[in-house]
């Protein structure tokens, strides 16, 4: 008899059968031979608070509330009291200009990648990693293309892997929604029902996105998928937004295949667009205790204690409620509110201390690269030197 | 009737694609707005070009098309490097015309009223009410009712202005609120959008938008808008549908306005601040309402009707709708201080149904400041009548 499935359990069965596939097919596809050891053992996870969130919410007198976690840590870590994006105030372009070190004016919904190569490719190629040791793990659809740049001596070959698992969720509950069932989408069994007629019909486009070796389900791996996402459904812990099922889906692959290199797009606040501000709170807050949560996973892990730095950050903020376009609700006006932020680095190495100086959004590739011991190429960021000591 | 004004062939593209693209529908446009494009090219016309002169520089060095959609504009000025500089030039050209343009404003003020009612469920005394704009204005304390909105009667006083004052008229008194508590008892020139009343049409949106997305047949957001553009109200989903200039105005609220389709309080607080930037009335009374709260899934059902798609009964969010309208009165507020046609002359009350306070900004001479509390709301009433002038 087969033991019972937790989500622990599912992940590592769904994980190594993707990892078997694609190690036998392609054991390191840059150079066809296996993962080499790292040339340093550091380990770097980019968090970002997707959607955009402002300093008066956060880190301001007024908004520590929201936040109670990283005020807690806040005294280990070291914080970048001016974190300034002075690129394109839209979501792909400010985490783009993330991971690449350059600011980004690609398309803003995901038609086209990061302009050049992004930070994934370049630790990959220079350190040899394996496609298991890159990835993104975000909420937002429009990031499917986050993993790898538009240069063609890099690219999809040397990228991350992508995962967007509200995408799977959003496939299910849409089908359930289109064909009625009696109990809507509060009747979970129909939800689970959807969601295994959704893997059984491909999960390309819907949930993870590994890179070709990978995008072929074999019979064993979609029924273990499923099997998990039902227990995950009925769990305890059911998700009620994608932001959670993010968490959820980074904390396995940290546990599974414990990579150098993670990008954490958090995406609950932009639920500021609808114009509630509680909401707005409640999702900040939501925000604060998952990557507490994710600190909690590093301290806990034996492959993550000690050796990563994680570095928290909003990829954009909101316009001030001074400001002409309806305040919270957009980030479009290019205020001080919208453009200045803030940056949390924790962990490995880290002195702790607070920095006033200026420091942008295109200095994390340049940091992250510098801690993983990789060459920034042609990145215009420059690494933060109160976290290279 | 009006005509738009030509467009100088001299003004750098990208101003001329914003005006052109604003006027473009001139009959759908409230007389507010012509008159102040009216002023506005009356005004550049004797205006020395070089007040354009930076503008049309950062123009050349961004390579500005010469033939763009305004949405494809906004698109190439966002991912352009000199699009802070563009911002700045755009900036300093309206801070030149702006005061002269305000200046012919305050010549021909006159009194205006704008009356936020917020519903009687929300968990709060007066002294938790109004926190971000209270020092802006002078607490009143009112003697309690039982029929609080009726003796207060805010639509009438709406409806009086527009139909006897000198400055009434169409388009000069506007109910905008969550219900039906403020409709106009009789047949009335007071403008009046009520989220519930439009159900039928937000619903139909909610569908043809989820149709639009689910078909995958627009290519682009230009295409999208423009399938937008022919979604307008039917006589049937409402009142508003009789007039076109109306009728526009609730398609792009519901259509361009952030979560107005799908959170009542911020259709609400959206369809005044339009209301505000383009009709500018002259009395405004504002009701919001309880938001529900957030069903599970419900982020990822954006145009879905969440009481069809989830059978679980709908809840009240009566804390979380106290938050959000904390913010929304001080948004209100400063949205129609940010136009001369209301600074100096504008009374505000805000007032919550059943609460025996209220919260009152308004010039030194209106008569509100200076009656003895605690006021029968029937005083209120007249007190605001007399500062109307009608």
């Amino acid at each position: 008899m087969l033991p019972p499935i937790t989500k622990r359990r599912f992940l590592r069965l769904a994980g190594l059968s993707i990892s078997n596939r694609i190690l036998a097919q392609n054991p390191n596809p840059a150079r066809g031979i296996p993962n080499p050891e790292p040339r340093t053992p550091n380990k770097v996870i980019l968090v970002t608070f997707g959607g955009g969130v402002r300093y008066s919410e956060t880190f301001a007198p007024e908004g520590l509330h929201n936040i109670p976690r990283l005020v807690a840590l806040r005294p280990e870590s070291h914080f970048f009291a001016n974190c300034v994006n002075s690129g394109v105030l839209s979501h792909f372009n400010s985490t783009a200009s993330i991971v690449t070190g350059n600011w980004q004016r690609v398309d803003d919904f995901g038609f086209q990648p990061p302009a050049g190569p992004t930070l994934f490719e370049q630790f990959r190629k220079q350190t040899g990693a394996g496609p298991l040791d890159a990835w993104t793990v975000a909420t937002n659809k429009s990031f499917a293309q986050m993993g790898a740049g538009s240069d063609r001596g890099l690219g999809a070959p040397y990228g991350a892997n992508v995962v967007l698992p509200k995408q799977l969720l959003l496939e299910a509950v849409q089908d359930v929604v289109k064909k009625p069932a009696a109990g809507g989408v509060a009747d979970r069994d129909t939800v689970l029902e959807r969601l295994e007629s959704v893997l059984a019909e491909g999960y390309e486009g819907v949930g993870w996105t590994i890179f070709k070796g990978g995008r072929q389900l074999d019979r064993h791996v979609r029924e273990t998928l499923t099997r998990g996402l039902i227990e995950y459904i009925n769990g305890p812990e059911a998700p009620t937004s994608g932001d959670e099922l993010t968490f959820f889906i980074t904390r396995e692959i940290m546990r599974e295949f414990a990579p150098r290199l993670i990008l954490v797009n958090f995406w609950d606040m932009d639920v500021a667009h609808w114009g509630s501000y509680s909401l707005y709170l409640n999702a900040i807050t939501k925000t604060d205790r998952l990557t507490g949560m994710l600190w909690d996973e590093v301290e806990a892990n034996p492959a993550y204690r000690g050796r990563t730095t994680m570095l928290v950050l909003p990829e954009l903020g909101r316009d001030g409620d001074r400001n002409a376009a309806n305040g919270f609700l957009n980030h479009r006006s290019g205020d001080p509110s919208c453009r200045n932020m803030w940056l949390l680095a924790m962990g490995a190495g880290v002195p702790r201390g607070e920095t006033d100086r200026p420091v942008h959004h295109i200095d994390v590739a340049a940091t992250a690269a510098a801690l993983l011991g990789v060459k920034p190429g042609e990145m215009a960021g420059t690494p933060m030197r109160e976290l290279l000591l | 009737m009006s005509t738009a004004p030509k467009i100088p062939d001299t003004l750098p593209r990208s101003f001329s694609a914003f005006v052109s693209d604003q006027m473009k529908d001139w009959p759908l446009l409230f007389p507010a707005e012509q008159s102040y494009f009216q002023r506005l090219f009356a005004l550049i016309e004797r205006t020395q070009p070089v007040l354009f002169a930076s503008l049309g520089e950062i123009e050349t060095k961004m390579a500005f098309p010469k033939a763009l959609a305004p949405i494809e504009a906004v698109d190439f000025l966002n991912r352009n490097p000199y699009y802070s500089q563009w911002r700045a030039a755009v900036a300093e050209i309206f801070a030149k015309l702006d005061p002269v343009l305000d200046s012919e404003i305050a010549r021909s003020g006159h009194a205006r009223l704008v009356v936020v009612v917020s519903p009687a469920q929300l968990p709060a005394d007066p002294s938790r009410m109004w926190l971000r704009i209270e020092n802006r204005g002078k607490r009143i304390p009112l003697e309690p009712s039982d029929n609080f909105l009726s003796d207060l009667n805010p639509s009438s006083l709406a409806h009086q202005f527009a139909v006897h004052s000198k400055h009434g008229g169409p388009y000069s008194a506007w109910a905008i609120e969550v219900g039906q508590a403020l409709s106009p008892a009789n047949p009335s020139p007071l403008v009046h959008y009520s989220y519930e009343s439009l159900q039928p049409y937000r619903h139909r949106l909610m569908r043809e938008v989820q149709r639009i997305v689910e078909s995958q047949t627009v290519p682009g957001p230009r295409q999208l808008s423009d399938r937008l553009k022919k979604l307008q109200i039917l006589a049937s989903e409402g009142a508003v549908a009789q007039d076109p200039i109306l009728a526009e105005f609730a398609r792009a609220i519901l259509l361009s306005g952030n979560g107005t389709l799908l959170v009542n309080n911020t259709f609400v607080e959206w369809a005044t601040m339009q209301a505000v930037r383009r009709a500018r009335p002259s009395v405004a009374v504002i009701g919001f309402g309880i938001r529900n709260k957030v069903k599970p899934f419900s982020s990822l059902l954006i145009y879905q009707d969440q009481d069809a798609t989830n059978p679980i009964p709908s809840q009240q969010d009566v804390l979380g709708s106290y938050v959000d309208l904390e913010v929304f009165y001080q948004y209100v507020w400063q949205e129609f201080e940010k136009y001369a046609e209301f600074r100096t002359n504008t009374a505000y009350v805000f007032c919550c149904d059943g609460m025996d306070e209220m919260l009152v900004i308004a010039p030194p001479d209106c008569p509100l400041l200076e009656s003895k509390p605690p006021l029968k709301l029937s005083a209120v009433h007249s007190a605001l009548q007399e500062w109307l002038g009608i």
